[in-house]
């Protein structure tokens, strides 16, 4: 049976709670997300933020104050979840322990009134995708946290849901299970073509898995766009924080020359090509550099002069923090051998690039980046 | 989800309240009725007689020192028991010992160790008469009363305490003997303070089955030590005073119903450590020394032996002449069970096998209900089945005899009444394990249920009721051996049409046919190991993780 590839549209979607101590608060507010056909979107975000609840919202668990959620062309903000053809992972898994594995991934197909013959063919061949061939007769109790989740996304594919949501399901993995599982994912959702949804508060993992990603902040979609998008063009220092690490420098406005922004700041001038439109000399501002845009130099080399605090040895890389001009900066350089090491407390210089440098304003998330 | 509309949970909530209403709120309220009503004037004078007569203000105080000493006692015991199970590292050999000489007592029928008592310190006792030439030693009294309901109720507090101490995460106390506490100081200051709430439970739990205790006292308290249930009962049979027993009733209503509430508002809320039913995952900590391994399996092997010995004691009565005169084998007293005492061995199994399925059923349902739907008044169904099953049966008892003794309602000579009585008064065990399974049931493995299209029906169907099957089982169970073994509310409802196996042992008592009573109990003992052993192999069909092992819904 093959079914359309759908985009999923969440319209202006709100979900309130009455909080034991806060009152009623908003765990969703005007959400709004275009998800593509065929397209893997993340929500990213911190606890509480709302992703989940978003999730749960378009799966059909639970039912918006306000707002609408499309399939397609389909309106299905009133359809309840076992109507909606979905597929969900849950965090824990959420595997019927009376069944067995097979039975656990036939699940879905028995509902839906399949034959026998089917039934065998298409859990067989899922279970052979994501490698459990062999497994059909085991319980949940028997099987590794890794081997539940392969079960979970087998029993969320084999139905061919129009929608594959995922809330969380590598949080209960070890690190290196988790990279090889998210790929795994990322893998299969390629190969079947589904539109799916992604929830995770694991920047890294939503970057290696996701064709765009939506970072969520109390209960609001805050930014939209590539993992390059969030990464490079921040549109406030939240964002800037929760994908990747930063270094946050404040600053006051020299002046706007053409599309460039020189500001004060580490006790030189700074210039950005990355600045919210309307600034004014003097405006207070924030500068984003990433720990990696910055480049070291012998001292006197460069103008801005710094010194090592301390270092950290990790390997492939090494992090150092530096204090310049009153700020504490992080440097992250690669590991270019044992004499490239510079020892705590030389004094060096540094630079980087315009356009490794992001301007916002104060209040942060207000302004859009140009 | 929104909750809609359903018909058919509409329904039976309807049912269950209209059953409740009849069975469990109008004997009460009839009772309570006949206590202070006379000839339509409202009256107090019932209950002033007894509250002003000397003898039954003695039966009330002598409740409650009985209560309070088995309470104290038995935790202690339990508490020993529990322990050693739980911390001992004992052999599994051992371990499953340990476990059968507990379940013995909690699945006899209430006479058993009273029997054994008579037989070995009775007046030709085979201790202090045959052993010890003692001739002028009474059994009767508090001593014996309490003896007997000490190791007739130790095992509710085992089953309470070692699933608790089992719970309790091993590094928590790991980490008071990385601070440099001795074994006895992590003990004293970590495992003893994290088991108190459930200690104060135990104990509760035992005051009121001690208190409750009807069988235990009319054999072996004696002239000298009355105590209320027995009080009630000589009131209604021997002197057909329906408004006296009430007003007894009344009085004994009082510090049951206290300790109830205590135990489920104020105690249950302050347990430490929760109890999922999943084990820790982790070896149990190693918080005893060689010596005091020792003196622990000392300790218990002791109160298992004597739980041994009143048992065997039991089984020799039965397939001797006369025990304490006439040692010859026989099997007489079986064929007097199996031609004079057939019809209560055939109206028991009849009424135990009505029972057991209707009160599962019953269980299961309530149970299903106040968990998983919004409807109004769930908390207060919930409460309200929990009241046959928390009160004393003798209580419960006489209140359905006054309540079913009149037409439209005459029940009274049915055996419907006794089914009724033993659906309303023990499926409250399974309704608690049903709520319980339910609670561990995450709510994901429903909405993953619904996510791959399948509606609350079918949801119901394959995911809820094979996960809450365990609890059926476990209500069947218990109603079943309850119906074997309870007497103390059936006393009153039995009649010529219909009696049990138990008022039969009475009755063999009191005729001194002390041979045919012993063989009554063993039969009744067998056929409820039989009963056990198979639910436990259908249990085991289900792979439930957390299933709630049968025996521990045995201590209610």
């Amino acid at each position: 049976m093959t079914v359309e590839t759908i985009g999923v549209r969440v319209d202006g979607v709100s979900k309130r709670y009455a909080h034991r101590v806060k009152g009623e608060i908003y765990a969703a507010r005007d959400v709004r997300l275009d998800v593509r056909p065929g397209e893997f979107l993340t929500l990213l975000g911190p606890s509480g933020c709302g992703k989940t609840t978003t999730l749960r919202m378009i799966a059909g668990y639970e039912k918006p104050d306000a707002g609408r959620i499309f399939f397609g062309g389909q309106d299905v903000t009133d359809l309840p979840a076992n109507k909606r053809n979905i597929g969900f992972v849950f965090q824990n898994y959420a595997l019927f322990p009376h069944l067995s594995v097979f039975e656990n991934v036939a699940y879905g197909l028995r509902v839906r009134g399949q034959t026998d013959d089917v039934i065998q063919k298409s859990v067989g061949d899922v279970l052979a995708l994501v490698g459990l061939a062999g497994y059909e007769q085991q319980f949940s109790g028997q099987l590794s946290g890794g081997e539940q989740q392969r079960v979970a996304l087998a029993r969320a594919i084999v139905i061919r849901p129009r929608v594959l949501l995922f809330d969380e399901p590598l949080s209960n993995l070890d690190a290196k299970l988790r990279v090889q599982l998210r790929q795994e994912i990322r893998d299969v959702q390629r190969r079947l073509g589904i539109t799916t949804v992604y929830v995770t508060h694991d920047q890294e993992e939503a970057m290696a898995v996701s064709d765009r990603i939506a970072v969520m902040h109390q209960g609001s979609v805050v930014q939209e766009g590539t993992a390059e998008d969030l990464y490079y063009r921040p549109a406030s220092q939240f964002v800037a924080q929760f994908v990747g690490r930063v270094n946050l420098v404040a600053g006051r406005v020299v002046e706007t020359v053409g599309g460039r922004v020189n500001i004060a700041a580490l006790g030189t001038t700074i210039s950005a090509r990355s600045a919210p439109r309307g600034l004014a000399p003097g405006d207070p501002v924030q500068l984003i550099i990433r720990p990696e845009a910055i480049e070291v130099a012998r001292a006197g080399e460069e103008p801005l002069t710094a010194m090592v605090v301390s270092r950290s040895f990790l390997g492939e890389k090494l992090e150092y923090l530096l204090r310049c001009a009153g700020e504490t900066l992080q440097v992250v350089r690669y590991n270019a051998g044992p004499e490239a090491v510079i020892p705590d407390g030389a004094t060096i210089s540094l630079r980087f690039a315009e356009d490794a440098v992001t301007v916002l304003t104060e209040r942060g998330g207000d302004g859009r980046p140009t | 989800m929104g909750m809609r509309k359903d018909p058919a949970v509409t329904t039976a909530v309807f049912v269950l309240w209209a059953l409740l209403a009849l069975f469990v709120v109008y004997p009460l309220a009839a009772l309570f009725a006949r206590m202070l009503v006379d000839h339509g004037t409202f009256t107090t004078a019932g209950l002033a007689a007894v509250l002003t007569d000397r003898h039954q203000i003695r039966a009330f105080w002598n409740s409650l020192l009985l209560a309070l000493l088995v309470g104290i006692a038995g935790t202690m015991i339990g508490f020993l028991f529990a322990f050693t199970a739980a911390r001992g590292r004992l052999p599994r050999v051992l371990l499953t010992v340990l476990d059968a000489a507990v379940l013995l007592p909690l699945v006899s029928p209430p006479f058993t160790t009273a029997i054994a008592m008579i037989f070995s310190f009775g007046p030709r006792g085979l201790i202090t008469y045959d052993l010890l030439g003692l001739k002028s030693v009474t059994v009767y009294g508090l001593t014996s009363t309490l003896f007997s309901e000490v190791l007739t109720y130790f095992p509710i507090a085992y089953l309470t305490l070692r699933p608790l101490l089992t719970a309790i995460d091993s590094n928590v106390e790991g980490m008071a003997l990385s601070l440099g506490a001795s074994r006895w100081r992590v003990f004293r200051t970590v495992t003893l303070p994290l088991t108190i709430p459930g200690l104060a439970n135990a104990f509760l739990l035992l005051f009121a089955a001690s208190l409750a205790d009807f069988a235990t006292p009319l054999i072996l308290a004696g002239n000298d030590f009355q105590v209320l249930p027995t009080q009630a009962y000589l009131q209604i049979t021997g002197l057909f005073d329906l408004r006296g027993g009430a007003a007894l009733s009344f009085v004994l209503l009082l510090p049951a119903l206290a300790v109830f509430l205590l135990q489920r508002y104020w105690v249950s809320r302050r347990y430490y450590v929760t109890i999922t039913g999943k084990g820790a995952g982790q070896a149990p900590f190693d918080s005893t020394s060689p010596g005091a391994r020792a003196v622990l399996l000392v300790a218990c092997a002791l109160v298992a032996l004597v739980i041994v010995y009143f048992y065997a004691l039991l089984l020799y009565a039965s397939v001797v002449v006369a025990l304490g005169a006439n040692h010859a084998f026989t099997l007489q007293h079986y064929r007097v069970i199996f031609t004079d005492g057939l019809k209560a061995i055939r109206d028991t199994l009849i009424i135990a096998g009505l029972a057991m399925p209707l009160g599962g059923l019953y269980g299961i349902l309530l149970g299903y209900l106040v968990t998983k739907k919004a409807f109004p008044g769930r908390r207060t169904m919930e409460l309200v089945s929990m009241i046959n099953y928390a009160l004393p049966g003798t209580i419960v008892g006489i209140a359905y005899l006054i309540a079913f003794n009149d037409p439209p309602l005459e029940l009274t000579g049915t055996a419907l009444i006794i089914i009724a009585c033993y659906i309303f008064r023990y499926g409250p065990t399974g309704i608690r394990a049903t709520v319980a399974l339910l609670q561990q049931i995450d709510k994901s493995l429903e909405e993953a249920s619904q996510g791959l299209g399948a509606g609350s029906g079918t949801t119901f169907r394959r995911v809820t009721l094979p996960l809450i099957m365990p609890a059926f089982f476990a209500g069947l169970g218990v109603v079943f051996i309850r119906s074997m073994t309870a007497i103390s509310a059936t006393i009153f409802l039995v009649s010529i049409g219909w009696t049990l196996i138990t008022v039969k042992i009475l009755e063999n008592i009191t005729e001194l046919s002390l041979g045919p009573a012993a063989a009554f109990s063993v039969l009744v003992v067998v056929i409820v190991f039989v009963v056990i052993a198979l639910i436990g192999r259908v249990l085991r069909l289900f792979r439930a993780p957390g299933a709630v092992p049968m025996t521990s819904l045995l201590g209610g």
